[in-house]
């Protein structure tokens, strides 16, 4: 197949040109940092693959799959379903507020039959559909400073208010940043932008004192004195960075992590494996580790570089984005560079939610890249 | 990008826009991305060894070894208290949500536990820091050792382990001496010193409670050592690393002075009487003997005494608790005569000179009874110590005064307190003008109704059994004022003796016409305790004086016999000898509380009993007991002391011992 071939009408929508137009490199990253993690899982569970590491291998196959079908999708499906996406995952987000379980002392949880699920989860992808498919109906104009402008700051500040609820403080920050970040890629005037880190500054210590749970604002406080309390709050911080530290330069060894291996370390398998990886593979590994995941991140940048509609650039833009923090979050926890949140290493963590949700998102960056030609329309909303 | 698609203007402008801030936020998530690398660097290569020797100690943990506790043994080493393994079992409260009322429930199948005893472990391990095992079982059996063992792993915070607990082997004998080791109490730890050492909190740890295992408590404790563990978060071991342990080191060996076979003779012989034995050597001052009757038995003591069984043993009125050694003091009543018989040597009185005795005597408004209602006879100072004449000694008192008396005294050890290594000692009482002064601020002036009764040891005098053997043993030993010694060596050196001290104030001759007095209690025909003082070993024989101590008044009774008076009215029984007489090895004091009158009834037999064992035991002696003895002669006991022996004269038989059945008896010398 040559280059010009491509050019052919309808060539593009072939399923074989389709399935060579994702981008496997891309592909082989995210398959590398998913290894890393079920090795990880391996060594914890006490060279076993039971019960973590055969689990995560094998959904992540499936993720893996689900991930090049979604690519497959026509980036107009997408566009279509946008908005009700969206209004789904709001309904279901009010939903859980009046009928959902309680786990772990937060309301998160809606169960549908046997399986149960975070409706947080469905906003993460809805908040970055519906807001690309509403800049991609406005002028640049309208998206630098307008009236317009309140209905992403709506559509951004519904969820966030409702999963901050639940109270659920990793993900209502990871929706509102992911929001913010699609608004600024679309081209949110400057002085807004510094207006609004200013009274960001200004609001978050009354907004830690008065708005935040007691547990949150712990965790908050104990991450500004991480030995006001060592075997309490500060506790996961402390053994954290314990883990990391006493890793060195060529770590313990594989299987060799006493923070992990003999339980010092919470959480070890799901939001602090990076320590665990850390601790036995030391910081060649950690960078090895980062170096994967800024490749992932700016692949899926430019992916969205290469997309011709508003549409696709900024929701593969907005997805990488969403990957990006949970990736700066979770590493800035572990490192005790930020309160702990409960904010998993994408792919790396083991947890089936996060993991579905970043390969849709990752499925969404790949249909945007297989279909970058694809022409959306700029009407308000009918296929082309 | 040759795509035709582009052709809206304000298209390409939203483009532009999106692309300059894409490179932003890359940028951001770069430097983000970098930030991360740089904490990396900091925390893995910078500061990585602080965070190693964190890990380390999150890893590794020391788990205390209580070292063995010394062992106690006697002068030949025969153990008196030793360590014996003990299967325990031992609960744990690793985080405020461990089930202990489940975890109880489960145990109680396993070993017996009833809902009383569950109830109070639950509250003790509630109270005890986490991580800090509580005893929940002791001396488990084999089989229950090995099945909680097997099971272990699914019961958290239960671990059945292999400890030490004291033993006495002897069990009562040596209670009082010893004393016993009981659980630490939260008054025991202290922030600083020797018992702030968190060895103590060790479940299986067990403190000094009385006696030498108080004294000695820090000798006998050792040094904990420690067994290097790997931990998990939860403080349970994962895995030993033995090369990292530290090994303890066993507390010392106290060595003491007394005999096993001296001592547990001398209970046998106190037998459900209380009162007190105690034997010191002549020649050193070593304390052979140190037995206080009724005892308990220490062991019980280890465990933890029940409520009702603390009880039963306080309330006996015959004391088991109180060490009647050292701590109960007693008018020493006649035993006191040869002290005084000294004082009057040294005043100058001739002890040739003669009184005679009446059965009493009147003076000051009053008549003086002396024991024998039908008096003595005329008596110099040997016969009155032979005869024990109440009437000589008072009347010789009156004339010396106190002070002559209270120096003698306080010459042969009474009115002291000795330093054997172990508290408890009570000092008693000497009178003296000068006591009376500060003393008895109801009537500050010495009376000589007062210096009458001090003859005869009653009134302001009073002494423990531990005073009257060294009394005995510094007369016996007849030139240094000897020092009980009681502790023999700690942990292999060796105490002082209690021969390396000044000589007494009185000269060898005086020491041996007060000795000679006390030869014939023993062995002439008509000493006060002829009939219970006969050793039947060889040629060998004892010394003695007997003793009353009076506990109620005798005015407007007709008789003193203690026949038929409630156990706790009757007379204290006093006897002290020493033997063998012509070179003093061993000298003896037994008190028998409420014994009866006359000492020669209660005291004298087990002294006897006591003092054979000593004298067999002694290897110089036992060869004499075994030489041929000579065909017995007309019997002259008295060659040997250096005594002139009175003219024999044949005395109207003597009434009967007041307490003893007699059968009267022909005295062959002595007597006038």
């Amino acid at each position: 197949m040559t280059v010009s071939a491509l050019t052919r009408p309808g060539e593009r929508d072939r399923l074989v040109v389709k399935i060579a137009e994702i981008d496997w490199l891309f592909a082989l990253a995210l398959c590398l940092i998913a290894g890393a993690g079920a090795l990880m899982m391996f060594s914890i569970a006490g060279s076993s693959w039971d019960p973590w590491a055969a689990k995560h291998l094998s959904r992540f196959a499936l993720c893996f799959v689900l991930m090049i079908g979604l690519a497959m999708i026509d980036l107009r499906v997408w566009f279509a379903i946008a908005y009700p996406l969206y209004g789904i995952g709001l309904l279901l987000l009010v939903a859980v507020e009046v009928v959902g379980d309680v786990r772990m002392g937060a309301q998160r949880w809606l169960a549908f039959g046997p399986f149960s699920f975070q409706p947080s989860e469905i906003m993460k992808l809805g908040i970055v559909l519906a807001l690309a498919r509403f800049y991609h109906g406005i002028s640049a104009d309208s998206a630098r400073l307008s009236w317009w402008l309140l209905v992403p700051a709506a559509m951004i500040g519904a969820p966030t208010v409702l999963v901050m609820h639940q109270p659920d403080l990793g993900t209502a920050m990871l929706i509102a940043m992911t929001g913010v970040a699609i608004v600024v890629l679309a081209g949110l005037s400057w002085r807004i932008i510094f207006a609004g880190i200013a009274a960001f500054v200004v609001a978050v210590p009354p907004l830690v004192m008065f708005v935040l749970h007691d547990y949150q604002r712990k965790r908050v406080l104990t991450f500004l004195d991480p030995e006001s309390d060592p075997s309490g709050s500060g506790y996961h911080i402390l053994q954290s960075k314990i883990a990391l530290g006493s890793g060195g330069f060529f770590g313990k060894g594989y299987g060799l992590g006493s923070q992990s291996q003999l339980n010092f370390l919470p959480e070890k398998q799901t939001d602090f494996i990076f320590a665990t990886l850390a601790e036995e593979f030391g910081f060649l590994g950690c960078f090895s580790l980062l170096f994967l995941y800024a490749a992932v991140i700016f692949m899926a940048l430019r992916t969205s570089a290469l997309a011709h509609s508003h549409f696709g650039r900024l929701s593969a833009a907005g997805t990488t984005a969403t990957f990006a923090l949970y990736v700066l979050i979770n590493g800035a926890m572990v490192m005790g560079l930020a309160p702990v949140v409960g904010v998993p290493m994408p792919l790396l963590s083991y947890g089936g939610t996060v993991m579905l949700t970043v390969m849709i998102g990752f499925g969404l960056v790949q249909a945007v890249r297989v279909h970058r030609y694809s022409e959306v329309t700029s009407g308000k909303g009918a296929l082309m | 990008m040759a795509e035709p698609s582009i052709f809206f203007s304000e298209v390409n402008e939203r483009q532009g826009v999106f692309h300059r801030r894409m490179f932003l936020l890359g940028g951001i998530a770069g430097l983000g991305l970098g930030a991360l690398g740089a904490r990396l660097a900091h925390l893995q290569i910078i500061e990585t060894q602080r965070y190693e020797k964190l890990s380390a100690s999150n890893q590794f943990n020391f788990r205390l070894v209580p070292p063995p506790r010394g062992l106690i043994v006697d002068r030949n080493g025969a153990i008196l208290a030793s360590n014996r393994p003990n299967f325990r079992l031992l609960v744990t409260r690793e985080d405020n949500s461990t089930d202990i009322e489940g975890t109880l429930k489960t145990l109680s199948t396993f070993v017996p536990l009833d809902e009383a005893r569950q109830l109070r472990l639950i509250k003790d391990i509630r109270q005890t820091p986490k991580r800090v095992p509580v005893s929940v079982a002791e001396d488990m059996s084999w089989e229950e050792f090995s099945a909680i063992n097997v099971r272990a792993p699914e019961l958290p915070g239960v671990t059945a382990d292999m400890g030490e607990v004291r033993v006495y082997p002897h069990g009562g004998a040596f209670a009082h001496v010893i004393g016993y080791v009981a659980k630490v109490n939260r008054e025991d730890l202290t922030p600083t010193g020797p018992n702030s050492d968190p060895i103590l909190l060790n479940p299986g740890f067990r403190i000094g409670r009385q006696g030498v295992e108080k004294a000695f408590d820090l000798d006998l404790r050792g040094k904990a050592g420690a067994r290097k563990v790997e931990v998990d978060a939860n403080g349970r071991e994962v895995r030993q690393d033995e090369a990292g342990d530290i090994p303890s080191t066993p507390g010392k060996r106290i060595e003491l002075t007394l005999d096993v076979d001296v001592q547990n003779r001398a209970l046998e012989v106190m037998g459900d009487e209380s009162g007190a034995i105690v034997m010191m050597d002549c020649r050193t001052g070593d304390l052979l003997c140190m037995a206080s009757s009724p005892s308990f038995d220490a062991n019980r003591f280890v465990k933890g005494l029940s409520g009702p069984e603390y009880r039963a043993l306080a309330q006996y009125e015959r004391k088991p608790l109180l060490d009647k050694v050292m701590t109960g003091t007693y008018p020493p009543g006649s035993t006191f005569k040869p002290t005084v018989a000294l004082a009057a040597l040294t005043a100058g009185i001739d002890p040739e000179v003669r009184i005679h005795c009446s059965g009493g005597w009147y003076w000051g408004g009053r008549t003086w009874r002396c024991w024998k209602h039908g008096g003595h006879g005329s008596q110099n100072m040997h016969d009155a110590i032979k005869n024990s004449c109440d009437v000589y000694f008072y009347q010789t008192a009156l004339r010396m005064g106190p002070d002559p008396i209270a120096k003698a005294a306080h010459a042969m050890g009474f009115g002291q307190i000795f330093d054997i290594g172990i508290p408890g000692q009570k000092k008693g009482v000497v009178g003296s003008r000068e006591w009376k002064r500060k003393a008895v601020k109801r009537e500050p002036v010495w009376q000589p109704g007062d210096s009458v009764s001090y003859g005869i040891g009653q009134g302001y005098v009073a002494v423990n059994a531990l005073q009257l053997a060294v009394m005995t043993a510094r007369l016996a030993n007849g030139k240094k004022a000897l020092n009980p010694r009681l502790i023999k060596s700690v942990g292999g050196v060796e105490m002082p003796h209690g021969d390396d001290a000044p000589d007494l104030p009185f000269s060898k001759e005086q020491l041996d016409y007060v000795r000679g007095g006390m030869v014939a209690v023993a062995n002439d025909t008509g000493g006060t305790a002829y009939r219970q003082s006969q050793l039947g070993l060889g040629d060998i024989q004892m010394a003695g004086k007997t003793g009353t101590a009076q506990v109620r008044s005798y005015a407007g009774l007709a008789s003193r016999s203690s026949a038929g008076v409630t156990w706790r009215l009757k007379d204290h029984n006093l006897f002290v000898a020493f033997a063998p007489v012509d070179d003093p090895r061993y000298a003896v004091a037994v008190i028998v509380e409420h014994g009866g009158l006359g000492g020669a009834t209660a005291g004298a037999p087990r002294a006897r009993e006591v003092m054979r064992v000593a004298l067999m035991k002694d290897p110089e002696l036992r060869s004499r007991i075994e030489t041929a003895m000579p065909m017995p002669e007309a019997p002259e006991p008295m060659e040997a002391e250096g005594v002139a022996p009175g003219a024999p004269t044949v005395t109207p038989a003597p009434a009967p011992a007041p307490a003893a059945p007699a059968a009267p008896t022909t005295t062959t010398g002595g007597a006038v």
